[in-house]
């Protein structure tokens, strides 16, 4: 089951990268990029996992009673984080798509070429 | 002491208060950031004062009194103290820099600049990777917010193609960083790198991700078109923002997470920092957009330093000390030009010229792009010496090339831009603004960079003290500009006296260094007389002047190859601005610059290889080398060559000193071509005469002085530039000295040491003259020329007897040089390269003959006939120098013995005899003081009988002559001068076809047309941009595979 979700999140950051570099429409372009991150952290997550173990929630004070059998609470947390850092990003992008799409009217990438050389 | 975690603190109170303040008061919100800035850099600074004076440790600090992961740990110690310090105060500057254009946008772009400077100065501090990876995604956030608020259109291209790449840059961090973590369990930077013992098998690629995403931040070539387009695009007060505190906080990243990845990759950040050093300047040569162009060579510099921080096993402890001088010169420097270019607000550098009406802002631009390429007396200068010396010690030879390589082709385009500034017209449309409060910044940064120079020098290793009095006096003849010329220059002269006396104990016993001495600073009184005839101001002239004659007084009294080198980039310097005054000398400058920062960087390799043989940096260790000591005195022998401009190395002299104003000329010539003959004799006297390493070296020099002289002098003949005709003279000259000292014999020294006081007389007395002949007639052409003997008999005396000095003819001095030489070439036995200077010497005679003939004889041109003398001030110092070459021609004996006892110990070969007046050697003799007198007295006869002859003569008019049949009218119909060798041209010009000069400009083009070809890979599209970085991780993992 592991693999799966390390697979699927493998193939989720490739099929990004893919979209990155082969779209031609800018909004799809930010939609790929978040493909990428949704990649990203599914991967961070199934790193974090270990089997049969529940979520990191803890209902009693730790040091007493039996050790609760939870997964690591710190690549959640991390996840947690990115998820939010991936929302800011994706909202400056869309922002950025935004200026591009007053300035020429279009939203293909081959026509935002000025800058060069 | 406040704690670091206020910086953050101030930043985010403000950020937030300023979205309580609206929009009404957007005046006051631009003040209160301000101050808020002025308190975060006052913490930094704080620190930074109490680190270097030892009077605290450094302290890590957790957030909530947890241990990481589950809080924040804060490091503030020397490292951050000095990046924070600097980061906050740029943001401090910038914040003053883009004032207005910040109030008029409101105040969100406030809190976007101050999160964007609090995330820089968390990614320093904090010690948890994962932080480091929140903080890197807000300064990511910032910046792009920063460019969409305050940018023009292009800048939205820019700012999305940043988004995209850093972000899936930072999504490889992510990865690389919870790979390390579930393999060490910790997030802590220092916990993951004593973890990472390689035993198990997740973290190379861990470590590779890390380090991976790091790297792309910093831009590297040829992955960074995304790079360029931000720095080129974005507002001026930004690029200096991602210039100086960006750059500089990813380089500091780099270094941090460096021991997360492991030592193995050391070799492959080297090798990535010198691609991006030399790729980005070569790519930089062809761009003429100026913040284009600064982006290129922010992300050369930023390669060199990661070359730095890749170099740790050789450098050290040191590693961080050398990389701060780079950063530090480049922080300051791209700062102030990025301001500069703002204030300018120009889409080419050819608009840079607008400099002109701010002439503090000139300097500066000039101090700016000095220190990027390692001048002296700038940070970076001294950093790259030890750096270099280290690297020598280690033998690692190729790490040398690339950085003399990286720094010379960075130095292409901004000499050239530094010559646009100050040559080229002004620009007929000008949107500059040169506000005071965006100036303010620029002093600033100019003021660190002088600064931290002087405050750096005693840190560096393998430095010596330099003395900084005469740099000092030519800050002060600046300061004083505004004065006219005869105040300055009799302000300079004095200064020059005073420098004279003051050395002239230094070198009291060392006669080498005296006649130096006298020939550098007594010629430079001399010639600096001349100046009196100027009108003006002369705006710059003296503080230049004033730094030529330091370089070259130092290079007397340097001790250590410190010392020289940086004598030698001073005297470069200054003599660089002054040949640039010429009116058209902006071409040939820049190729005298070119050629002169060439050959520094040869010296200067030579001088780092010498340090393989571990013997220190003193001058006396060229004496010792043992590591490849052939390469070491090729390498050195070349650079001197450069100066002075020997065959293959001589195309920018008859520019430079053809173009050159009238009294430039002969202080180039006269004055400057000796300081290469002066590092020419040290090398051969370190060398030794019986060196196994050098006879090759001495034999291949012989010729090339030799094939020197006969080109030089049959281009002299062929010239109808007056002025040129004297520089290719000069080139023969040097060449035949060239030819005399690599004979290596005692007489043959004698031979160099005589042409070479000869050649400073005469060479400063005839452009002295020619020189203010040519201004005066309004022509640099010969044939327009004619009859002056008559309206400057001074000048026409004074000519004769240079060339008489010159031909080598009796009685005068010159005969002396010509009979050591021939003695030393029959006693050497080099006979097929003596017949090519004996050709030479007799080609001499023609161009000789050319130059008095059409300018002094013949008949006066119609334009010319009111024409009157030339002025005193011009004719005072020339009869000084006669003075000289009569008392040498006189009393030989008196200048050649002392010198004798000089050279002695250092050949075993013949040496002059002396009988009374008379020199004997197994050749034959020759009585200097007696042909002078039979000479003298024979002269004075028949003067004497030409004046009672003359007394019944009778005046003839101009044109009262009849000539085959026919009266002429004009004067140029019965002085024919123009190409009057054309019979010799047809028979040996193809000769002096110019197939140097070819081959350097085919080089040249050749340079620039494959920075063309390379700079296409930008081409301007994200996705482009996306694959390249892509490629670049592939193929550096595979490369890392490799095991490098």
């Amino acid at each position: 089951m592991e693999q799966v979700i390390i697979i699927t999140g493998i193939l989720l950051i490739i099929l990004g990268i893919f979209g990155i570099i082969r779209s031609r429409n800018l909004v799809k372009i930010v939609l790929a990029f978040t493909l990428f991150n949704t990649g990203l952290n599914i991967l961070m997550i199934s790193i974090g996992y270990i089997r049969n173990a529940g979520a990191p929630i803890l209902s009693q004070i730790p040091g007493q009673g039996e050790i609760p059998n939870i997964v690591d609470p710190v690549p959640q947390a991390l996840v947690l984080t990115a998820i939010v850092i991936g929302l800011g990003v994706t909202a400056l992008m869309l922002a950025y798509v935004l200026k591009l799409y007053q300035d020429k009217g279009t939203l293909d990438i081959n026509s935002f070429k000025d800058l060069k050389w | 002491m406040v704690g670091p975690i206020y910086i953050i603190v101030i930043a985010l109170g403000i950020a937030f208060t300023l979205g309580l303040l609206g929009k009404a008061s957007k005046s006051a919100g631009w003040v209160f950031v301000l101050a808020g800035l002025a308190a975060m850099t006052f913490i930094s600074a704080q620190w930074l004062v109490a680190l270097l004076e030892g009077s605290i440790q450094g302290i890590q600090i957790f957030t909530a009194g947890y241990k990481p992961p589950y809080s924040i740990s804060l490091q503030m110690g020397l490292e951050e103290a000095i990046l924070t310090t600097l980061i906050n105060s740029l943001g401090l500057l910038s914040l003053l820099y883009l004032g207005k254009e910040m109030v008029q946008k409101g105040v969100e772009i406030l809190m976007v600049f101050m999160v964007f400077i609090m995330s820089m100065n968390v990614t320093i501090m904090t010690r948890d990777i994962f932080n480091l990876f929140v903080f890197l995604e807000i300064e990511t956030i910032a910046l792009s917010g920063l460019i969409l608020l305050i940018g023009r259109k292009t800048a939205f291209q820019a700012g999305i193609k940043y988004l995209i790449i850093s972000g899936i840059a930072s999504g490889l961090l992510l990865i690389g960083i919870i790979l390390a973590y579930s393999h060490v369990g910790t997030l802590d930077i220092n916990g993951i790198a004593s973890a990472n013992n390689g035993l198990f098998r997740i973290a190379p690629i861990a470590g590779f991700l890390i380090l991976i995403s790091f790297i792309i931040e910093l831009k590297p070539f040829p992955a960074n078109g995304w790079g360029i387009d931000v720095y080129s695009a974005s507002h001026p007060g930004i690029g200096a923002l991602i210039s100086g505190a960006s750059a500089t906080t990813g380089l500091y990243l780099l270094y941090k997470v460096l021991p997360v990845a492991g030592e193995e990759y050391l070799y492959f950040i080297t090798l990535i920092g010198a691609i991006t050093f030399i790729g980005s300047n070569l790519t930089g040569t062809a761009q003429s957009q100026p913040n284009r162009l600064l982006g290129y060579s922010s992300i050369g510099q930023v390669g060199l330093v990661t070359m730095i921080l890749g170099l740790q096993p050789i450098l050290g402890d040191r590693t961080l000390y050398l990389a701060f001088t780079i950063i530090i010169s480049h922080y300051a420097a791209k700062a102030g030009l990025f301001w500069i270019s703002g204030m300018v607000n120009s889409s080419s550098i050819k608009d840079w010229s607008i400099l002109r009406k701010k002439p503090l802002l000139l300097v500066l631009f000039g101090a700016f792009i000095l220190a990027l390429i390692g001048f002296p007396p700038f940070p970076s200068f001294n950093g790259k010496w030890e750096i270099l010396m280290k690297l020598g010690e280690s033998n690692q030879y190729h790490w040398i090339a690339v950085i003399l390589a990286g720094s010379f082709i960075e130095a292409i385009y901004l000499i050239k831009w530094l010559g646009y500034a100050i040559k080229l017209d002004e620009p007929v449309e000008n949107q500059s603004n040169f506000h005071l409060t965006k100036q303010i910044p620029v002093w600033i940064m100019g003021l660190v960079l002088f600064g931290m120079g002087y405050y750096l020098n005693p840190f560096t290793h393998y430095a010596e003290a330099i003395n900084y009095i005469p740099l000092l006096f030519a800050l002060l003849l600046f300061a004083i500009d505004f004065l006219p010329v005869s105040i300055k220059n009799t302000i300079t002269i004095a200064g020059l006296a005073y420098y004279f006396m003051l050395l002239w104990p230094a070198v009291e016993g060392d006669l080498l260094r005296q006649i130096f001495l006298v020939m550098f600073l007594g010629g430079g009184i001399l010639t600096l007389l001349a100046g009196y005839s100027k009108k003006g101001k002369r705006p710059g002239f003296y503080s230049m002047a004033i730094l030529m004659y330091a370089g070259l007084a130092g290079l007397l009294t340097a001790k250590g190859m410190y010392d020289f080198f940086f004598s030698w980039e001073v005297m470069t310097a200054g003599s660089y601005f002054l040949i640039i005054r010429g009116k058209r000398s902006l071409p040939h400058a820049y190729s005298y610059m070119l050629f002169s920062i060439g050959g520094a960087y040869l010296i200067l390799g030579g001088f780092a290889i010498a340090a393989a043989s571990l013997n220190g940096t003193s001058l006396s260790a060229l004496s010792m080398v043992t590591v490849l000591p052939t390469w070491v005195y090729a390498l050195i022998a070349v650079g001197f060559m450069t100066k002075t401009a020997s065959l293959g190395l001589h195309i920018w002299l008859p520019g430079a000193h053809g173009e050159a104003e009238s009294d430039v000329s002969p202080m180039v010539s006269a004055i400057l071509l000796k300081a290469g003959v002066f590092g020419l004799l040290l090398l051969f006297i370190s060398i030794g005469a019986t060196n196994p390493h050098s006879q090759e070296i001495w034999y291949v020099l012989g010729w090339i002085g030799a094939i020197t002289t006969l080109m030089g002098n049959m281009s002299a003949a062929f010239q109808e530039d007056a002025k040129r005709l004297l520089a290719y003279s000069s080139i023969a000259q040097l060449g035949y000295i060239l030819f005399a000292f690599s004979m290596m014999t005692h007489i043959g020294w004698l031979a160099g040491f005589t042409y070479t006081i000869n050649h400073f007389l005469f060479k400063a007395i005839l452009f002295l003259i020619i020189g203010a002949i040519v201004v005066k007639l309004g022509t640099h052409n010969m044939y327009e020329m004619g009859g002056m003997i008559k309206k400057m008999p001074f000048s026409f005396i004074a000519v004769l007897i240079s060339i008489i000095v010159i031909g080598g003819i009796p009685p005068l001095s010159g005969f002396a040089g010509k009979w050591l030489f021939y003695n030393a070439i029959l006693e050497k036995g080099w006979y097929f390269q003596g017949a090519l200077i004996f050709f030479a010497g007799i080609i001499a005679f023609l161009y000789l003959f050319k130059l008095i003939f059409s300018v002094f004889l013949g008949q006066v041109k119609d334009n010319h006939r009111n024409m009157k003398e030339i002025s005193a001030w011009v004719l005072i110092p020339s009869y000084i120098l006669i003075i000289g070459i009569m008392l040498f021609s006189a009393f030989p004996k008196d200048v050649l013995t002392p010198i004798s006892e000089m050279i002695m110990p250092y050949f075993t070969s013949e040496t002059l005899v002396w009988d009374g007046t008379k020199a004997m050697t197994s050749m034959g003799y020759w009585d200097g003081s007696t042909i002078m007198i039979v000479v003298g007295t024979a002269f004075m006869l028949l003067l004497g009988w030409l004046i009672v002859l003359s007394a019944k003569a009778q005046k003839v008019e101009q044109f009262n002559i009849v000539y085959a049949a026919e009266r002429p009218f004009r004067p140029e119909t019965t002085h024919v001068s123009h190409n009057i060798y054309a019979g010799y041209k047809k028979a040996i010009g193809f000769l002096v076809s110019p197939v140097i000069t070819v081959f350097w400009d085919q080089a040249s083009t050749f340079v620039l047309d494959f920075a063309g070809w390379i700079r296409r890979i930008y081409s301007g599209s994200i996705q482009n941009y996306a694959i390249h970085v892509i490629f670049y991780i592939v193929v550096f993992y595979l490369i890392s595979l490799g095991g490098l």
